[in-house]
């Protein structure tokens, strides 16, 4: 059943929605070096040696970089795959990702692979559309001491988290969803429902504001990962994060609006929308991210803008906030199984810390 | 064998633009003697947003040349013109195919230049431009151009 399109009224009618989070709180995992490495200690145990050679990979430029929001299809994916874990070792991993990722982070990650499976019965080609086609990849040596990262996503999904690196790291973090709704045995989800609601609020609240609009047209993220073309014949390549490091927009001309321009309302709605991007990671990641974005001279300094729909109704609308350090970015697209519908692309960068600031190209 | 090979990889192709709805363009340049040509692939989806935006008129190639320009490393400018355009489909996407020449001003090497190129990319704020060498085996990744970025500085390899 395709339900992406209709009135949530209609879907409040066939299902019950899945529970909402405003994703302002860090509850859930710690997200400290030592919990997830002890965490990931008790999953290794649990893998045969062919697994662990899966899992492992250097903590280099070309380990690091590889992720995407392209299907394992077009973009194969080189980790261990969580589709292929037996179910002791589905436990482990499920008290691995606990320990990293906050409450709300461990919601996207379960209604993102969900949604996968709702794409899967339209993968005719196929592209690899499936729950299952989601990885887990460790770089370097997992330690209380050194930098070490930990990997773990697929299609609509690049969790990046750097622990014990120069800064913390939490990026880059891509999340989307197609359909931006869907129903699955009777519940409703939205797996994107608290970051695009609370970017829309702050685009709807400043969207008079001179300056706020940003130009030219979005047909993506803007900072993402890229394809690079080709020829009949040739293989496409590229699709990984091979951009990195980013350059960013400099001066104040077309980033938007000052929040230090802002009223008080709109002020706490940018906050709001920072946070909702910050609150995947278990606190000890996003905690040090969250306050440095909202230091005071940061938060003042950082801009937001938009452009299309405010209110993010159709394709083409986008919303931004770029800080001192944070660069968090949302767009809505068609969708690729039925183009009259929407899709949400949306990343988290840090201008800094990326990678923790251990990756060099 | 190789017919399932050649399957395999015109539906790895087809997939992956199909699953990818803002495509890129690509601009690859073969160095000569006296000059340089350049076949230039852009996305119609995209190129699209850019003519709406640019509605000074003309057909693809005028708007190619409003938008493309060439210069020596001292500012002299090069002359660039359009040969032929074509259309092209490519996993899933159509795209305008432009045959290009730049040709340095008399005396100056057709080695180096600074390309000045904002098609598609001074309206589409996400598009890429990917400048590549030919190569007899493939080709060399130039570097690549997003908004703001119009000028690149291109030497062959």
């Amino acid at each position: 059943m395709r339900v992406a399109a209709l009135p949530l009224l209609f879907l409040c009618a066939v299902g019950f929605a899945a529970p909402a989070q405003n994703c302002r709180q860090s509850a859930g995992g710690p997200g400290n070096a030592a919990t997830v490495a002890a965490a990931l200690g008790e999953f290794r145990a649990l893998l045969s040696n062919a697994q662990r050679a899966a899992l492992d990979k250097p903590l280099s430029y070309e380990s690091a970089i590889h992720w995407s929001n392209l299907p394992i299809g077009v973009v194969p994916r080189t980790g261990l795959r969580l589709g292929d874990l037996d179910p002791k070792q589905t436990a482990a991993a499920r008290k691995l990702f606990e320990a990293a990722l906050s409450a709300c982070g461990l919601k996207l990650l379960d209604e993102v692979r969900l949604a996968d499976d709702w794409l899967a019965g339209y993968d005719k080609r196929p592209i690899g559309w499936n729950g299952g086609n989601y990885y887990v990849t460790v770089l370097g040596e997992p330690g209380a001491q050194s930098p070490w990262m930990l990997q773990l996503g697929g299609h609509h999904l690049a969790y990046n988290f750097t622990f014990n690196g120069h800064l913390p790291g939490a990026t880059p973090l891509f999340f989307g969803s197609e359909p931006i709704r869907f129903e699955m045995k009777g519940v409703t989800y939205q797996p994107l429902d608290a970051q695009s609601s609370a970017m829309s609020k702050l685009a709807t609240a400043i969207a008079a504001r001179p300056g706020a609009k940003l130009s030219g047209t979005f047909t993506d993220v803007v900072k993402g990962v890229v394809m690079t073309p080709g020829k009949p014949g040739e293989l496409p390549t590229g699709g990984t994060d091979t951009g990195f490091p980013q350059t960013y927009p400099t001066g104040s001309n077309d980033r938007g609006v000052l929040v230090s321009a802002l009223d008080p309302a709109q002020r706490r709605l940018a906050r709001e929308a920072m946070e909702s991007f910050a609150s995947f990671p278990g606190s000890a990641i996003s905690a040090p991210l969250l306050a440095a974005y909202l230091d005071p001279k940061a938060f003042e300094a950082t801009y937001v803008g938009f452009a299309g729909d405010p209110a993010l109704g159709t394709k083409g609308s986008y919303i931004r906030v770029d800080g001192p350090r944070a660069w968090m970015e949302l767009v809505v697209q068609p969708a690729i199984a039925h183009p009259e519908e929407l899709h949400y692309h949306a990343l988290w960068r840090d201008k800094q810390s990326d990678y923790g600031g251990e990756i060099r190209h | 064998m190789r017919g399932a090979g050649l399957a395999a990889l015109l539906a790895l192709l087809s997939a992956g633009a199909a699953a990818h709805p803002a495509p890129n363009s690509l601009l690859k340049l073969d160095f000569g003697t006296s000059g340089v040509r350049a076949e230039y692939w852009v996305p119609v989806s995209e190129l699209a947003y850019a003519r709406a935006a640019d509605t000074r008129g003309g057909g693809f190639a005028d708007y190619l040349l409003r938008h493309v320009a060439a210069e020596s490393p001292g500012g002299v400018p090069w002359r660039v013109s359009v040969a032929g355009v074509r259309e092209a489909t490519y996993a899933d996407h159509a795209y305008l195919v432009a045959d290009l020449s730049l040709q340095p001003p008399a005396g100056a090497s057709a080695r180096a230049f600074v390309l000045l190129d904002d098609a598609v990319t001074h309206e589409v704020r996400n598009h890429v431009v990917y400048v590549l060498a030919r190569r007899d085996a493939g080709s060399d990744l130039l570097g690549l151009l997003q908004y703001p970025t119009r000028r690149l500085e291109i030497a062959a390899p």
